[in-house]
């Protein structure tokens, strides 16, 4: 009853969208890092009005619906701004700030998880808060991101399928445009999924086994 | 222990320092001084600002008003609101790195071997080339008794074996000053007298040290004063044998009775 066969006839559509997925995931991922540091520090700053700006970016992106937020971009934002942006690039501010917001998060608690006494130590030898940053706090920080950095991750990667609502060909819009005219849903879908099983099912499986060596420590 | 010369400007000048948690006054106004080579035992009730007063002295905590002075030089002088000193953060840096201090969960920095824990100070702070920083690293590891740990990580250490490590650290920068905040109060008993030994030799050795305690054996036996800490004011300062053996005031004297007993404890570690 399926017809596999179809696949493997537009399968270049497919490996398209696939490559546009992790292009997406990867640039939007990095740009969210860099994003979500400046916002974390932000956050921990001494000044209120910087920790008020991290708190807000934060709080308004992680309870606005991405779907809203990504048609919002697209659609509303040139009309605000009164600037024509591509839907490419709608689609890498929209789901960069919106990383950006969950590691942002990652980084502050991360950061806060650290025992006080670790801090009072290095600035009683004299260390600056730069240099008690570099040296005590980011190291055993970073160790205690990684997990849920990494799982963060996963989820954006799947967020990108929201992409096709904008008609950015990512493998989801493909799959559904193959099924325009090939009008088997149910394999291409099907295969969308499996894809999507198999490069995130291994990485998963790091992401918690780097968990469990943090609680081995 | 050590024979101080009474006029000699003290080495920590302290006057009229007070501190505020929000509406609570923790510190009114205390006036405290400590020469250099004196052993001065902070001692008093949980709550009475004793801890809060140690952490003045380096500024980890910051002081609502007063005055401190170290090596007579400036570190602190708010008077009615105003910030007197205006010391740059660089200034208050080079001050701490010339204070040692060891805290009561030892503060380790669980990423960096026993060595580089000790080595850490003068590495960052000071820039110091490695191979001296590395020779007094494990020379002063060797004095407190752990030199062949110097490869382990700090979470494989017992308690007394960490807090031997964190005075091997502070004493790595060469302080003029060691500040202790009740540096036996989280260990296990049976590993309290390893660290008070430690510290023994180190006071017989000259250094200057304002110690919070609640062990007043050691203030009793080591200190060359005792400071009593009560409601945030000094309420008895004076020779260890004056304070603890003959009280001179009522809340003194309940204090004191708690903690007799460990006296006769100590007798057997000093000799």
């Amino acid at each position: 009853m399926f017809d596999w066969q179809i696949l493997v006839a537009n399968q270049h559509l497919l490996w398209y969208g696939l490559l546009t997925t992790i292009k997406y995931t990867i640039v939007t991922s990095l740009a969210g890092l860099a994003i979500g540091l400046l916002v974390a520090v932000g956050q921990l700053s001494r000044f209120f009005a910087l920790r008020a700006a991290g708190r807000i970016f934060v709080e308004f992106f992680r309870n606005i619906p991405l779907l809203v937020w990504l048609l919002w971009s697209y659609y509303a934002l040139p009309i605000f701004a009164g600037i024509n942006i591509s839907r490419e690039m709608a689609g890498v501010v929209a789901l960069s700030l919106y990383v950006a917001s969950y590691y942002a998060e990652i980084f502050r608690a991360g950061i806060q998880s650290i025992d006080r006494g670790q801090f009072d130590a290095a600035r009683a030898m004299g260390m600056s808060d730069g240099q008690a940053m570099r040296r005590i706090i980011l190291p055993q920080a970073v160790r205690r991101m990684v997990p849920p950095l990494s799982g963060q991750t996963i989820i954006q990667m799947k967020n990108t399928t929201l992409l096709s609502v904008i008609t950015i060909p990512d493998l989801l819009y493909q799959a559904s445009y193959i099924s325009s005219f090939t009008y088997k849903p149910m394999e291409v879908y099907t295969a969308v999924g499996l894809v999507f099983l198999v490069i995130l099912i291994p990485l998963t499986w790091i992401a918690r086994r780097l968990e469990h060596r943090q609680e081995g420590r | 222990m050590t024979v101080n010369d009474p006029k000699s400007a003290p080495l920590v000048r302290i006057r009229g320092l007070e501190k505020s948690f929000g509406n609570t006054r923790v510190l009114r106004g205390i006036d405290l001084d400590v020469r250099k080579g004196e052993v001065v035992a902070l001692v008093g009730s949980s709550g009475s600002g004793k801890t809060t007063l140690l952490r003045c002295v380096n500024l980890l905590e910051h002081p609502t008003a007063g005055r401190i002075e170290i090596g007579g030089e400036r570190l602190f002088h708010v008077e009615a609101g105003r910030d007197v000193a205006r010391l740059p953060a660089a200034a208050i840096h080079r001050m701490r790195a010339r204070v040692g201090m060891v805290f009561q969960q030892f503060n380790l920095f669980p990423h960096m071997n026993v060595l580089a824990n000790v080595m850490e100070g003068p590495r960052t702070v000071k820039r110091e080339a490695a191979a001296s920083n590395r020779a007094r690293a494990l020379d002063l590891l060797a004095k407190v008794g752990m030199a062949e740990f110097a490869d382990r990580m700090p979470d494989r250490l017992s308690g007394g074996q960490k807090q031997r490590v964190s005075i091997a650290r502070a004493l790595n920068m060469q302080p003029e000053l060691m500040l202790f905040d009740e540096p036996t109060s989280a260990l296990d008993p049976e590993l309290v007298g390893e660290v008070l030994k430690t510290m023994i030799a180190l006071a017989k050795e000259g250094m200057t040290m304002l110690v919070v305690t609640h062990e007043l054996g050691f203030a009793l036996e080591v200190a060359d004063r005792v400071v009593f800490l009560d409601q945030g004011t000094v309420a008895a300062d004076g020779p260890p044998r004056d304070i603890l053996l003959d009280p001179p005031n009522d809340r003194l004297k309940a204090f004191v009775n708690r903690f007799h007993e460990t006296a006769d404890l100590m007798r057997p570690l000093i000799g």
